[in-house]
């Protein structure tokens, strides 16, 4: 059953990915799908946990002390290099990795001609103007499982993850949870709050999620707005800070704030925190984000 | 002021009730339709209500008194140094205070409450006491006082945005505070602020008579039995405290400590006492006015605008305006002092010394290091072709960007006769910077070719700005200089508002306003190179020029140097080799400011040898800094900019603090 509602979906998401494909920039990769064997590198968060679901482990990848902080889960296995922030990728640690592809990003354009110089690059767009995030990392998956031959790996990803999706989508029929504002604090009087075209959006729609907040964001899928802004949203709503916290004491700090305390979702104690997932992710980031929100939803039902 | 002082009693009143009028009328439109709601409360939850009472309300509270505050601050400083130009935003002190908040608040994030409000005024305080200590040296000179706050303001306002950047990836809490945001959840901003302000408000007005009295200048201010020093510290005290206060509560607001005291004293308030009441009024008013304007378009936008950054925006074009108000005051460079005069050492076997020292330090840049392991070693033989590629660009691109921006810096001080002119100042930094933003914002991916073509016509477009104002002062090197910082302080606040925003594209003009060599690769060290060789040529051929310019222009005319035309071929050189480096290092670096300093203080007083040494000390300072920045935190790089300015800001200090004493 679940499995031939599976492969309906698959067609329909082969579908889009074609869509999506011809609206990408097909990335240049100046090999067959094949010859590629030996260290593959990422420089994009996003991108390294997909080549860990499709079982193969980066060599090397930027800013891995920051991973946990930001990603989280899955675990970076031991033994993977840092390449230094994603600003200033170290080039000398880079070159000795001796990669046979560089993945990255739109956002590291500059920095392409050196990349070139070492190994063959393949630049992969999520985060770009006129697009949606979700939809894009799933077609950016199938491209970046071509070029490392793991095709079977990556629809076998992709298949389970639509399982995943659907299985979260009757789950929440079941629970009918209220309209949600996801939020990362900034400060105590600022927040982001997530919309648009972003990841965590596109999951809430995938899964049949209400988001409180329906502003349109930018391509990255948020806003900045001061926390005032809240008051007028749907009081029903269920309001999801997600972690890191900043300031650590934000919440025992807004409990001085007649404001926030007389909001009815926080005098009903309806905000919850919850640990970060990358809103910058793809695919896994995606999942993570349905899976610790449903399980923390389901706490309530 | 050579117009008859006439004290219009009425003109002051009327501006701060119009500016009071306008902003009510907006506030009011805001305000209006839940007002009555404010009285009765409903059983149910009541938004509107709410949002009037915690939001809304404090907000105009906090507009109003931070407004205040930073105008009375403004109106002391300018009383007391007699500058028209004085006020928080131009004297650096916000932006001082700023600066310790931020690198305090990275350690501690849930600093709050007094202890924060002492950091703001250690960092205020610190900041102003540079300013006045460069200022003290040039006679409290207004141009020069303005010029060294301004470039203390950019610098803190530069390195808390760098240091924020690295660390935080993804979170701009603290760039939304340094742009001055007002929004408000509750009252308890307003209240904190009520009895500071209002303190400090009594203490000013107990000095206004006898800052009053200072209006009779200082020997008639004596004359009546008044300390003038100990009454100009005591102002200029409050006024700090006043900034550092209003900056530690919402951040930094841009110029409104500049311009309220200037229209006051437009409508008539020019006397100490209606100064020191209509200013904080208007001040009022203004930021008032500016945020409700603000409120109203960002509601029509959903875009978030900090006030403060907006104001500073708004502001810096308007110090633009009031520059030519200022007294020309031309000033020869101050006596030289008895070790100057000092039989050089013979600077050309220091010079020729310095050789093998820098082909030391190259060679050492370039071969030893620490290997993709993290390990120290020297470079293997074997790992030549696989390393050295990377790293003989950065170093080259480091040493001759260096090279010329210590040239650059050498010009500029010897022109402007002002020790902290630096390329940095000349505005063209922040053309470019714009440039590249703009590429960034325009293109979909912009590549390396792009940013640098966007980033030359940037600074074209300000070379452009810089001619067409310096040819109408012939050329007066404070006020090209002024120029070019008051467009910094504009890049400044646009680059506040973009980082507030949170989009991630702000991150990699942050990344290129940090002076990185990163991105050097061969084609750009050899341009530089050339660029380097070229440009120090024509510096060494103008060496006369530079000898005799800062004897004063009459001087320099005297002996037969058309003074316009020289000042004008020395700052398109100037601009030029900046525009060079720029391109290559990026807009921040100490360079400019300590390669001159370092090379005279290696007794290289005349043109030539200072340029020379300037040149070696600022390619070595930046090989130096890129090495560090390449070691300290390795695999992760810090950009050589950023290590330039935390060891070089020190450095400085020090040097002007012992030339003083020596002086």
């Amino acid at each position: 059953m679940s499995s031939e509602r599976g492969l309906e979906n698959l067609t329909l998401s082969r579908r889009t990915l074609l869509a999506a494909a011809a609206l990408l920039a097909v990335p240049r990769v100046g090999m067959a799908a094949e010859t590629i064997s030996g260290p593959i590198v990422s420089l994009d968060y996003g991108l390294a946990s997909t080549l860990l679901a499709l079982g193969v482990t980066p060599a090397a990848i930027a800013s891995l002390a920051d991973w946990n902080t930001w990603v989280v889960e899955p675990k970076m296995p031991a033994g993977v290099i840092d390449l230094g922030t994603t600003s200033e990728i170290n080039l000398e640690v880079l070159a000795s990795v001796k990669p046979a592809l560089i993945l990255t990003t739109p956002y590291l354009a500059p920095l392409k001609p050196q990349l070139e110089a070492i190994s063959p690059v393949m630049e992969l767009t999520i985060y770009a103007e006129g697009g949606e995030a979700l939809q894009r990392s799933i077609a950016a998956t199938r491209l970046l499982a071509d070029a490392i031959g793991r095709r079977p790996q990556a629809e076998d990803f992709l298949a389970r993850s639509e399982r995943f999706f659907d299985d979260c989508a009757s789950r929440i029929k079941k629970l009918d949870p209220p309209p949600l504002a996801l939020i990362n604090f900034v400060d105590t009087r600022h927040a982001r709050i997530y919309c648009g075209a972003g990841l965590y959006q596109n999951v809430m729609t995938r899964i049949g999620l209400k988001n409180a907040w329906t502003g349109t964001g930018d391509y990255w899928g948020f806003e900045t707005i001061g926390l005032e802004q809240l008051a007028t949203l749907d009081q029903n709503l269920r309001l999801i800070a997600f972690e890191p916290l900043l300031p650590p004491n934000v919440l025992d700090t807004l409990q001085d704030s007649p404001l926030w305390t007389s909001l009815p979702f926080v005098r009903a104690g309806r905000v919850s925190v919850l640990p970060g997932t990358l809103m910058f992710g793809m695919v896994q980031e995606a999942e993570r984000f349905a899976r610790t929100l449903l399980d923390h939803l389901e706490k309530f039902a | 002021m050579n117009r008859i002082e006439t004290n219009n009693a009425l003109g002051a009143p009327a501006v701060a009730l119009t500016l009071f009028a306008l902003a009510g009328l907006l506030a009011w439109h805001q305000l209006a339709p839940d007002f009555s709601r404010l009285f009765q409360q409903e059983a149910g939850y009541d938004p509107q209500r709410l949002l009037l009472l915690y939001s809304t309300l404090p907000r105009i509270a906090t507009a109003l008194l931070a407004g205040a505050a930073l105008s009375l601050s403004g109106s002391l400083l300018q009383q007391v140094l007699r500058n028209p130009l004085a006020s928080p935003s131009t004297l650096g002190i916000s932006a001082g205070a700023n600066l310790a908040l931020v690198a305090v608040m990275l350690a501690f994030p849930a600093l709050q409450g007094l202890s924060r409000d002492a950091v703001a005024l250690f960092g205020s305080a610190a900041a102003a006491a540079v300013v006045f200590l460069i200022g003290a040296r040039r006679g409290f000179s207004p141009l020069a006082l303005v010029l060294a706050g301004l470039i203390v303001g950019v610098w803190s306002g530069a390195l808390a945005a760098i240091l924020v950047l690295m660390n935080d990836r993804y979170l701009s809490g603290l760039f939304i505070w340094g742009a001055g945001s007002l929004a408000q959840q509750s009252w308890t901003i307003p209240l904190s602020l009520l009895p500071k302000i209002a303190m400090l408000s009594v203490a000013a007005l107990l000095m206004a008579r006898p800052l009053s009295l200072m209006e009779l200048g200082d020997s008639g201010a004596s004359g009546l039995g008044l300390s003038v020093r100990r009454t100009r510290i005591a102002a200029v005290c409050v006024a700090i405290a006043l900034a550092a206060i209003v900056t530690s509560a919402v951040g930094v607001i841009g110029f409104i400590g500049l311009i309220a005291p200037r229209v006051a004293q437009l409508a008539g308030a020019r006397h100490m006492k209606s100064q020191l009441v209509w200013s904080p009024l208007i001040g009022a008013g203004l930021l008032l006015l500016t945020d409700e304007a603000l409120v109203l378009l960002s509601g029509a936008s959903s875009t978030f605008l900090p006030t403060g950054a907006i104001t500073a925006l708004l502001g810096a074009p308007l110090l633009l305006l009031m520059l030519p108000r200022l007294k020309a005051v031309q000033r020869s460079a101050p006596a030289p002092s008895p070790n100057a005069i000092r039989a050089p050492r013979s600077t050309r076997s220091l010079l020729f010394a310095s050789i093998p020292m820098l082909v030391l330090l190259l060679a050492a840049a370039s071969f030893f290091g620490r290997a993709p392991d993290g390990t120290w070693s020297l470079l293997a033989y074997l790992q030549w072709s696989d390393v050295l590629p990377y790293r003989l660009p950065r170093i080259a691109g480091a040493f001759t960007a260096g090279a010329m921006l210590g040239v650059v810096g050498a010009i500029l001080q010897r022109l402007s006769g002002n020790e902290m002119a630096s390329p940095e100042v000349l505005g063209i930094s922040a053309g470019a910077t714009l440039g590249v933003t703009a590429a960034l914002f325009l293109l979909p991916a912009p590549g390396m070719a792009a940013q640098l073509g966007f980033g030359g016509l940037g600074a074209f477009a300000v070379l452009i700005a810089i001619f067409l104002f310096g040819i109408r002062s012939g050329f007066a090197p404070e006020r090209v200089l002024l120029t070019g910082i008051a467009l910094g302080a504009m890049l400044d606040a646009f680059i506040s508002v973009l980082a507030a925003s949170g989009d991630p594209r702000a991150m990699i003009v942050m990344q290129w306003m940090s002076g990185s060599t990163y991105l050097v690769d061969t084609s750009k060290a050899v341009s530089s190179t050339v660029a380097a060789a070229i440009g120090l040529a024509l510096a060494f051929l103008a060496y006369r020029w530079l000898d005799l310019l800062p004897l004063g222009p009459q001087a320099a005319q005297a002996i037969g140097i058309r003074v316009n035309y020289a000042r004008g071929c020395l700052f398109a050189l100037a601009a030029a080799m900046t525009t060079a480096a720029t391109l290559v290092v990026g807009p921040l670096s100490f360079i400019g400011l300590m390669g001159p300093h370092l090379a005279r203080e290696l007794g290289l007083r005349r043109a030539a040898p200072q340029l020379a040494g300037a040149a070696l000390a600022g390619g070595s300072l930046m090989v130096l800094a890129d090495w560090f920045g390449r070691m300290i935190a390795f695999p992760y790089q810090m950009p050589a900019g950023l290590v330039s300015a935390l060891v070089g800001a020190p450095l400085l200090l020090v040097l002007l603090m012992k030339r003083r004493r020596t002086a």
